[in-house]
């Protein structure tokens, strides 16, 4: 735990980045939960919903921008400081790239609820969902806590997740080559499969900044 | 870090009883800004008051350990102080030209060290250092005119012309900004940057946004004691003490 700043108000303003981070997190990890529950019950009920949160937290990263931004011109953070105020900007990022997901898995649901098989191919679909939700969870955690261990150990659990896209699209070829009748439910599969493919990466980005912050080490610059 | 001008080894330095510097041990290199940061009564002030002696000044004052330039002990008793400081100026907090006109403060220490043969050799020399200084443009239809009657930030320039017309190897600045505005300030630190292609200069200043500036090496002092000294871009990125990243980033006074 760092000690305090002398200027109260700068502590204040670092905690209030992270809180926004953290809300902003847990709101896109329940848009990923919520697209992925509609997408199992096919349930177009939901999408309308979904959409309109995501403009909610783009509006949540253009507001952690605006705090960072102010920080930096008021405070002129160094060092540790100035990488929580940076690396929050990119988090922000991250998780509003990871809201256009959940959005774009949200509005295909409209595209599968005419297709009455639907439900069984996206089986995997949802496993993977539930591990990068569960990835989410923890990153969230290893940013709350400056928890670099934990960070690693998430970075470690992301080729489960390439794997199962991997045999998502296999399978879905596969099938196609079977019975072209279903090629465009399996098709829009693989683009499932792809969007939460793309969320493990981005939370895979965030564990790395969570390191960039705690330890002044970019383990994308030295990759 | 290249080769050192200035190899301090276990220094210490006391003010009556009270000691202000534990044990300093710091190289600083060549032709290279070198700052020296830490809070009020931390010792940076005293370590570079004690490279060129200014220190002996005060009578309760006791330095041990060692301090050498260019291999050369600094605290033999064999050492000449005047030409030492000759070799090892120094710029102050507060512009103090002399109450002379500006040509003579420039001129001042080329004659008493006796460094011109001609009046037109001294002419050139003083010439040299206004522009060196960045304030020829500015003086050159002036030169008689007192010294003190400058701008505060032209005064420090006027100063630094003064030091550096001597041509020392090592300039030494306390705090040289510090009774400065933001523009003025900034003149000076784009000086410092030039500057630096010809001299070694160790800057004493309380604006780490300074020393982030203009320096390339930054040692970090802390009750007396070098906490940290490292290339100026890591220490303010990642320094690798506690003690530097809790001053740096507001955290200790």
């Amino acid at each position: 735990m760092e000690s305090e700043h002398i200027v109260g108000r700068f502590d204040k303003d670092l905690t209030k980045i992270k809180n926004d981070i953290l809300k902003m997190g847990a709101l896109v990890n329940a848009q990923i939960k919520g697209a992925t529950d509609a997408l199992m019950e096919l349930d177009t009920a939901e999408v309308d919903r979904l959409v309109a949160t995501d403009r909610k937290i783009n509006g949540m990263a253009k507001k952690v921008h605006n705090r960072a931004e102010r920080l930096i011109a008021l405070r002129q953070p160094m060092a540790l400081d100035l990488r929580e105020a940076l690396l929050a900007i990119k988090i922000a990022g991250e998780l509003e790239r990871i809201g256009d997901h959940a959005k774009s898995t949200a509005k295909r649901v409209r595209k599968l609820s005419d297709n009455a098989n639907a439900g069984a191919v996206l089986n995997s679909v949802g496993e993977m969902s539930a591990k990068v939700q569960a990835m989410l969870t923890d990153v969230l955690l290893a940013y709350r806590d400056s928890n670099i261990e934990l960070a690693a150990e998430i970075r470690d659990r992301d080729p489960e997740v390439d794997d199962l896209n991997k045999s998502i699209f296999a399978g879905a070829i596969t099938a196609i080559g079977e019975n072209s009748a279903d090629a465009e439910t399996l098709v829009h599969v693989i683009i499932l499969a792809r969007n939460f493919e793309r969320v493990g990466d981005h939370v895979v980005n965030m564990s790395r900044q969570v390191h960039h912050i705690v330890t002044g080490k970019d383990l994308k610059a030295s990759a | 870090m290249s080769e050192p001008i200035i190899a301090a080894r276990d220094v210490d330095v006391f003010y009556a009883e009270k000691q202000a510097l534990f044990g300093v041990d710091l190289d600083i290199a060549a032709k290279q800004v070198t700052s020296l940061i830490g809070p009020s009564g931390c010792g940076k002030s005293t370590f570079l008051r004690a490279i060129n002696r200014m220190n002996d000044l005060i009578p309760i004052c006791r330095f041990s350990g060692s301090l050498k330039i260019d291999g050369q002990d600094v605290y033999d008793p064999a050492v000449d102080v005047v030409a030492l400081r000759a070799q090892v100026g120094m710029v102050f907090q507060k512009p103090n030209p002399f109450p002379k006109s500006i040509r003579e403060n420039v001129a001042y220490g080329l004659k008493i060290h006796k460094m011109t043969t001609s009046k037109s050799e001294l002419d050139d020399r003083i010439e040299t250092s206004l522009k060196s200084a960045g304030l020829w443009d500015e003086v050159a239809d002036r030169l008689d005119e007192p010294g003190n009657g400058l701008s505060g930030g032209q005064q420090q320039r006027l100063c630094i012309a003064r030091t550096i017309a001597v041509e020392p190897r090592v300039v030494l600045m306390d705090e040289p900004c510090s009774a400065l505005d933001p523009i003025a300030t900034a003149v000076i630190e784009e000086l410092i940057d030039e500057l630096r292609q010809d001299f070694t200069i160790v800057i004493v200043t309380h604006s780490m946004q300074q020393a982030a500036r203009i320096s390339q090496r930054t040692a970090f002092f802390h009750l007396g004691k070098l906490v940290e000294v490292g290339d100026t871009d890591a220490v303010f990125t990642n320094p690798r003490e506690e003690r530097t990243q809790n001053y740096i980033t507001g955290r200790i006074g």
